[in-house]
């Protein structure tokens, strides 16, 4: 049990009581429309410990003040922390919709589908759910050799091939946001209007043209440069004109 | 004071052209309506007094529909000379009308300095333009653009967007006779201007000093120009004719041809140059509720009522007043909250249009009635504009009202059935999306849970899954034997169930032969139940014919084979305590080695 607790602590499922009197300051600062400050005091307590009711109000914060890119990170790293935050979530798209850029999703159904189960989960959830299903499909595996009721036998032996499945499913999950997030290959626009170029350099063709706000996958980094990716197109931008998230 | 009746009645008035010109004479008339005695003048002293007071008196009786009217009046009449340019004020005087003492107004005279030409007969009065000595002028020069003109006057040349000003198209004229004005006047578009004319009277002369020279000087037209965009806005030249009354060019014939005067009718045509308006553009930092208003305005603001029932109606009213370009001020409107049901307003605009520009008042009424009862706040309405003495833009706004309406006696409350009937309808409403805005901040008290993003020592992780993993290895490993018993009593009994029957049943045949009885019926008994036993998976306890015969039938084994099952085992049973014969016994044999057969063959 102590062992547990630890790991628990180890990674972060743990609550920890936190600045709350500095929190109520930056709340206040918020409803008294005050946005710059708040998003300042949101900003100090994020550096002091990021958290996802920090994002979410920092996020609510930028976006009042018209810092649309801002408030886009605020609210993407909010779901990061907390994937199922129904607030991050509206005010996500509600921000989005206000953005200039209409980049309709082009991948293939499928992928989409999947990119969205994989992020309604944390990375840590998904691990801690793999590991789980993982003993489930072991005990499965005890029963079935060791069982004497053939009912049992029989159920034991459906139930671990399924938690095999499920628990390989969900160990890829959470490698594959490790990935993103070690990685960090997702970023918002962050400058008014950004023209893509060909190649990385100042010389190079404007391909096409990126508003604030967008979100964009990273694919290669040279320089201050940046090669990114929105929907079908491709081109290089600095890294000066976006955030990773 | 002595009000009597008769002194009301009593009008005693000074009268003098409002313009004169030093060393000309002219006269300052006073004239009253009854007949008085004693005119005290006033002194004269900015003028040179030449001749009077010449009295003249004047009465007429008239009867219209049997009604007498008399009028009276009695003149005197002072003849003076100014002396130097300036403005004058000549005090009042006073006259005795049946012994009361009656006072005058004063007269105010500008006096225009001489003009600078002397040899110019302007000097003397126009009549004498007919003299010998001018008689020599040709009558084109007569009617010469210095004689006569018309002046384009801009009340500022430099003016913001939407401020007034005003162009006057004045005629000068000096040493001819205007005989008249024709219709055939051409003025200019006014293009980049919202133009307001001013009413125009009747022409009137007036004396004027321009350019070192006195003209009577006449307005012609006069209009108010609201500029409607920035930059240098021309206006172009405007055309006037004139018909002139000017001397022949002929010469005298005789005596008569002067007498009668030799005059012809010249047409001219004037123009009044074009002119040019700097418009500088309104400074930048218009308010959100900036409409176009320029100039200086008041606010008036009220409001009908503030505590009232549902259906009951409300007026607010807004009275914007002040002088700027009125025309082009938008109605505000009032953001009236849900459950008013509101009206258009209605607008009663009051301008005047003076020389200063349009002035007067826009009234303003909006008109509302609450649907719902509630406490409800109407938001100010604004009005801004430009402040064209400030420099700044103003913004006027009305309080913010706070409305108490109360449940109107005609309506009741949902409950109640009596009068269900009549009120029964209740409007529903979906609810109104007004507006969106992103969602309020989280305010619950902070617990940091998910802080990290990713997990970094993931060089652990692992060990949970191999630990268990080997735990489960080593389970299997402790209970293998358990394993093999359990492969032993279920798969392997299962496999051998038909050879250890056909052992027994060797064993039986054997005892056939020997014609042991006892060792037959034990050898069938014991195949037929160890071979069910084993094939059905029946531990030993439980064996009974009932039980077999529900698993066969489950299994999908026939009725008639089930049938022979039963018969065999209760045969083995009974025979081994009967007394048998060989044929029974060689029977058995056939029936239960016949039933393993076919029973393997069912594959149970």
């Amino acid at each position: 049990m102590k062992r547990l607790i630890l790991w628990l602590l180890a990674i972060g499922y743990w609550p920890v009581a936190f600045a709350q009197s500095e929190f109520d300051a930056a709340n206040a600062a918020y409803a008294d429309g005050r946005y710059e400050e708040a998003a300042n005091m949101y900003q100090a307590l994020i550096d002091e410990q990021p958290d996802a009711t920090l994002y979410y109000n920092l996020g609510n914060a930028q976006f009042k003040r018209g810092e649309l890119a801002q408030a886009i990170l605020g609210y993407e790293r909010a779901l990061r922390l907390q994937p199922n935050n129904k607030d991050a979530k509206y005010n996500l798209a509600f921000a989005q919709s206000k953005i200039t850029d209409n980049i309709a999703e082009q991948d293939f159904f499928l992928s989409t589908w999947v990119r969205a189960v994989r992020n309604s989960l944390q990375e840590r959830t998904w691990l801690l759910l793999s590991i789980c299903l993982f003993i489930l499909a072991l005990t499965g595996i005890l029963l079935f050799l060791l069982g004497r009721e053939p009912w049992l036998r029989k159920t034991a032996f459906h139930v671990a091939w399924l938690a095999l499945l499920f628990s390989l499913i969900a160990g890829l999950n959470a490698a594959s946001l490790h990935k993103r997030d070690t990685l960090r290959n997702e970023a918002i626009i962050t400058q008014g209007v950004v023209n893509a170029k060909s190649s990385p350099d100042r010389s190079g063709t404007d391909l096409f043209t990126l508003h604030e706000g967008t979100k964009v996958d990273i694919r290669e980094t040279l320089g201050e440069w940046v090669n990114v990716r929105v929907g079908s197109n491709e081109g290089w931008i600095r890294l000066s004109c976006l955030e990773r998230i | 004071m002595a009000l009597t009746g008769f002194a009301e009645n009593v009008v005693f008035k000074a009268q003098a052209p409002a313009q004169v010109i030093v060393g000309r004479p002219f006269q300052l008339t006073y004239s009253v309506n009854q007949r008085s005695r004693d005119l005290r003048a006033p002194e004269f002293t900015d003028f040179d007094y030449l001749a009077g007071p010449y009295t003249s008196t004047s009465s007429s009786t008239s009867f219209v529909n049997g009604h007498r009217t008399s009028s009276f009046e009695q003149t005197y009449t002072y003849t003076l000379m100014a002396q130097k340019a300036g403005t004058f004020t000549i005090g009042p005087a006073t006259i005795r009308v049946d012994g009361e003492s009656v006072q005058s107004n004063g007269v105010r005279i500008t006096v225009l300095p001489e003009d600078e030409q002397p040899q110019q007969s302007s000097q003397t009065s126009q009549t004498s333009q007919s003299s010998q000595s001018s008689q020599t002028s040709a009558s084109s020069s007569q009617a010469s653009s210095e004689n006569i003109f018309v002046r384009t006057i801009a009340s500022k040349m430099r003016v913001h967007e939407q401020e007034a000003l005003m162009i006057t198209y004045k005629l000068y004229f000096a040493n001819v006779d205007v005989a008249q004005l024709t219709n055939n006047t051409k003025l200019p578009e006014f293009t980049g201007f919202l133009k307001q004319e001013l009413e125009q009277g009747e022409i009137q002369t007036q004396l004027e000093h321009y350019n070192g020279r006195n003209y009577q000087t006449a307005v012609l037209y006069r209009t108010i120009l609201y500029p409607q965009h920035s930059g240098d806005i021309s206006i172009e030249p405007a055309k006037f004719e004139a018909v002139l009354r000017v001397q022949t060019q002929q010469r005298v014939r005789s005596i008569f041809d002067d007498f009668f005067g030799s005059y012809t009718n010249v047409t001219k045509m004037l123009t009044a140059p074009g002119v040019t308006i700097h418009v500088a553009s309104l400074p930048s930092g218009k308010p959100s509720g900036f409409s176009g208003g320029v100039g200086k305005f008041t606010m008036r603001p009220s409001i009908s009522q503030t505590e009232l029932q549902t259906n009951d109606a409300v007026t607010i009213k807004i009275d914007i007043s002040g002088a700027g370009n009125m025309k082009l001020i938008k109605t505000p409107a009032i953001d009236w909250p849900e459950g008013f049901e509101p009206y258009d307003p209605k607008v009663t605009n009051n301008f005047n249009t003076t020389t200063a520009g349009v002035s007067g008042t826009k009234s303003i009424e909006y008109l509302a009635i609450p649907r719902s009862a509630g406490e409800y706040t109407i938001p100010p309405v604004t009005f801004s504009y430009f402040d064209i003495e400030d420099k700044a833009y103003r913004t006027l706004s009305t309080p913010e009202y706070t409305i108490h309406v109360k449940r109107g006696a005609g309506e009741q409350s949902a409950g109640s059935n009596q009068q269900a009937a009549v009120v029964s309808y209740t409007h529903k409403e979906d609810i109104k999306q007004l507006g969106t805005d992103i969602r309020y901040i989280d305010t619950k008290p902070l617990q940091i849970k998910n802080s990290q993003f990713t997990i970094h020592n993931y060089e652990w992780i692992w060990l949970w899954y191999v630990v268990p993993l080997i735990i489960a290895i080593l389970l299997l490993i402790i209970l293998r034997k358990r394993i093999k018993e359990n492969a032993d009593i279920t798969r392997v009994r299962y496999k051998r169930a038909n050879k250890v029957a056909q052992k027994r049943l060797k064993a039986a045949a054997a005892a056939l032969k020997a014609n042991d009885k006892e060792a037959f019926y034990a050898a069938i008994e014991q195949a037929a139940w160890t071979y069910l036993s084993d094939r059905l998976s029946i531990p030993t306890a439980e064996l009974n014919k009932d039980n077999i015969a529900a698993l066969l039938a489950h299994k999908g084994v026939s009725e008639v084979l089930i049938k022979q099952v039963k018969e065999v085992l209760s045969t083995a049973e009974f025979a081994r305590y009967a007394p048998s014969t060989d044929h029974a016994m060689d029977d058995l044999y056939k029936a239960t080695t016949n039933l393993i057969n076919d029973l393997e063959d069912q594959k149970i």
